[in-house]
């Protein structure tokens, strides 16, 4: 994929635009309210961590044209880090989800800063390895993660809200409760993705994004640049393993597997990478695909799931959102 | 080192090389096809998969294991030309990522796909030579290990003189080294893609069919096997045929050293760490050309 291919096309802001984000966050709060199943409610704070990666991804796929594929491993470096801080460390939750969040970073930095030295598709090999060595190290380093036999017993996150008292997130009784705590990292998260890309950080990026050699030049430090998308991208996905973590209370390194980055880029790529709407689109459908298919037979989602990933990028290789307004453009008005 | 750690030594090392064996004939195909095409084919690890599964049935329906390998060959020589014409060739244009991702959504389909038709029971082929085995000085080789590394030593020798020796082996290369000037002078990538793909499949199915008396097998294999055999592939230098075959070496004894005198849970990194080490000091690879900037 060419990622010049992706530059979205520069559209004025109206104001029904500018209330799209609060409308939405309203939207997915009042969902819980009409879906009262068990199993739509854990489809929602699944689509919810899924956002928070796709997002996070985006920033890295769709803004600098840096392909990774090793997302995974570090929402798995979030979500074990943060199980163990509550586990062996006995930390509360508030401090173990940003115990997540920098462990993540650091190996955000680690793996960042002598790969992205490395440019196109050396880049992407590179951190497809990385991903494949940080769950090897979920297997191997047995007295810490426990390897293939999991780790289960996460505890549940507890939250004390000042003057509200103090609550503990049972996920196996209500979900509604760990629903909105995610809901507001989502919030979070798409919300310093929507400042990065206003600012002058963002065009940087934009500006490595189609010539790299080019924003050199014009005295754009691009290393540093990419160094600090890629850690910032790591951290949140660090923030979505330890909502992962303490959400199923169960983590196995089968979890994190190059299998998941794959699925991850898949759902930037379908959504489409780089625009606006994208990191919502793309997790929201397949997670649900993924869902329905599975209850169907768990083989036969794996199966069709991979037919439609080639259809899909031999046929919209600007994901849904890119292809809606390249279909919007061409329409007469 | 007294004799008896000399002989644990060196059945260590003849554990290595068989293991060596099997990844030369993976890495082998995969970096033919990553010369001619650009493309990191991960759907042939399920061809060895596959290939593991046709030798099995074959010699459980017709009982000649020896028959089982040149079918195996032929089927997962057409099946690789299959994926070619249907996914790759049409995504081609796309370049890079693209073809990477549609590769592993093969291997994802081809994986499930035998996880349906024949569950996730793990399987072994019945060796004709039994538990046969020579002792040496101490060391053990069995029959079937014996079987496997001359078969494999024939296989990429063929392999070697067809490059070398032959007008299409010597067009593949030519295609490989610069396509336009190979399109020039009549030579059609097309056809030359198939041929690598054909080449690899057949190599593919070999080990499958080679290695699964040894070590039993499920429809996951298949990922294990093509991660390594990449990982020797970009550390001998990819596209590089006698880089995959020295890097197979490298990294099948170095990993099974690294499981007896250091720690068995950390034997599936080593193939990596030389990975990321040799992308760092030398990103074309121990024996690849540099890349033309």
């Amino acid at each position: 994929m060419n990622p010049s291919a992706i530059l979205a096309s520069p559209r004025p802001r109206t104001r029904i635009r500018a209330w799209m984000p609060a409308g939405l966050t309203g939207v997915a709060a009042l969902l819980p309210l009409g879906l009262r199943s068990v199993a739509h409610q854990n489809l929602l704070v699944l689509i919810a961590i899924n956002i928070i990666l796709v997002a996070s991804l985006d920033l890295l796929i769709g803004q600098t044209g840096l392909i990774s594929l090793g997302h995974a491993g570090f929402w798995g470096v979030g979500a074990y880090t943060s199980a163990l801080l509550v586990m062996r460390g006995g930390l509360p939750f508030p401090l173990a989800l940003l115990g997540a969040a920098a462990a993540a970073a650091v190996a955000g930095l680690f793996i960042g800063y002598p790969s992205l030295r490395l440019r196109g598709h050396y880049f992407a090999l590179v951190t497809f390895v990385f991903g494949i060595i940080l769950t090897l190290l979920f297997t191997s380093l047995v007295r810490l993660t426990r390897g293939p036999m999991g780790l289960p017993g996460i505890p549940f996150a507890k939250i004390h809200l000042p003057g509200l008292g103090t609550y503990t997130l049972n996920t196996f009784q209500s979900k509604v409760g760990y629903y909105y705590l995610v809901l507001v990292v989502v919030v979070f998260v798409l919300w310093v993705r929507s400042r990065v890309a206003r600012s002058r950080m963002g065009r940087a990026l934009v500006a490595i994004r189609e010539d790299e050699d080019l924003a050199m030049t014009v005295g754009v430090v691009t290393h540093r640049y990419k160094v600090l998308v890629f850690v910032v991208s790591t951290t949140f996905a660090g923030l979505a393993g330890s909502l992962y973590a303490h959400y199923t209370t169960f983590l196995s390194p089968e979890i994190f597997t190059f299998v998941a980055s794959f699925d991850l880029f898949v759902m930037n790529l379908v959504g489409g990478a780089g625009t606006p709407a994208g990191p919502l689109v793309g997790p929201i459908l397949l997670t649900v695909l993924r869902d329905i298919l599975r209850n169907l037979s768990p083989v036969l989602a794996e199966i069709v799931f991979g037919i439609f990933l080639i259809a899909s990028i031999a046929f919209l290789p600007r994901g849904l959102v890119g292809g809606w307004r390249d279909l919007m453009a061409r329409w007469p008005t | 080192m007294t004799t008896t750690d000399a002989a644990t030594f060196l059945q260590y090392a003849v554990n290595g090389l068989f293991l060596s064996g099997l990844y030369a004939l993976v890495a082998l195909g995969l970096t033919l096809i990553f010369g001619v095409m650009h493309v990191a084919d991960f759907a042939q690890g399920a061809l060895y998969m596959l290939g593991a599964y046709v030798s099995f049935f074959f010699t459980r329906l017709v009982g000649s294991y020896f028959l089982s390998i040149p079918l195996a060959m032929l089927l997962i020589a057409g099946l690789g030309v299959l994926n070619d014409a249907v996914v790759y060739r049409p995504l081609h244009r796309h370049g890079g990522a693209t073809t990477f991702i549609a590769a592993l959504g093969i291997l994802l389909i081809l994986q499930n796909a035998a996880l349906w038709a024949f569950g996730g029971d793990f399987r072994l082929i019945h060796s004709p030579f039994g538990d046969a085995k020579l002792e040496i000085s101490g060391v053990i080789v069995t029959y079937h290990q014996l079987f496997v590394m001359v078969a494999t030593a024939i296989l990429i020798g063929s392999v070697w003189i067809f490059l070398r020796h032959t007008k299409p082996g010597k067009a593949l290369r030519a295609t490989a080294q610069n396509p336009e000037a190979a399109r020039l002078v009549g030579i059609s990538g097309e056809r030359i893609a198939l041929l690598a793909f054909a080449v690899a499949g057949s190599l593919a199915g070999a080990a499958g069919a080679l290695v699964s008396p040894m070590r039993a097998f499920d429809p996951h294999i298949g990922a294990v096997v093509i991660l390594k055999s990449f990982a020797i592939v970009i550390f001998g230098g990819m596209g590089s045929v006698p880089g995959a075959i020295v890097g197979a070496l490298i990294i099948g004894l170095a990993e099974t050293f690294t499981a007896a005198y250091l720690a068995a849970e950390f034997a599936d990194l080593v193939a990596f760490a030389l990975m990321i080490l040799i992308l760092f000091l030398r990103p074309q690879g121990l024996l690849g050309r540099p890349a033309a900037t």
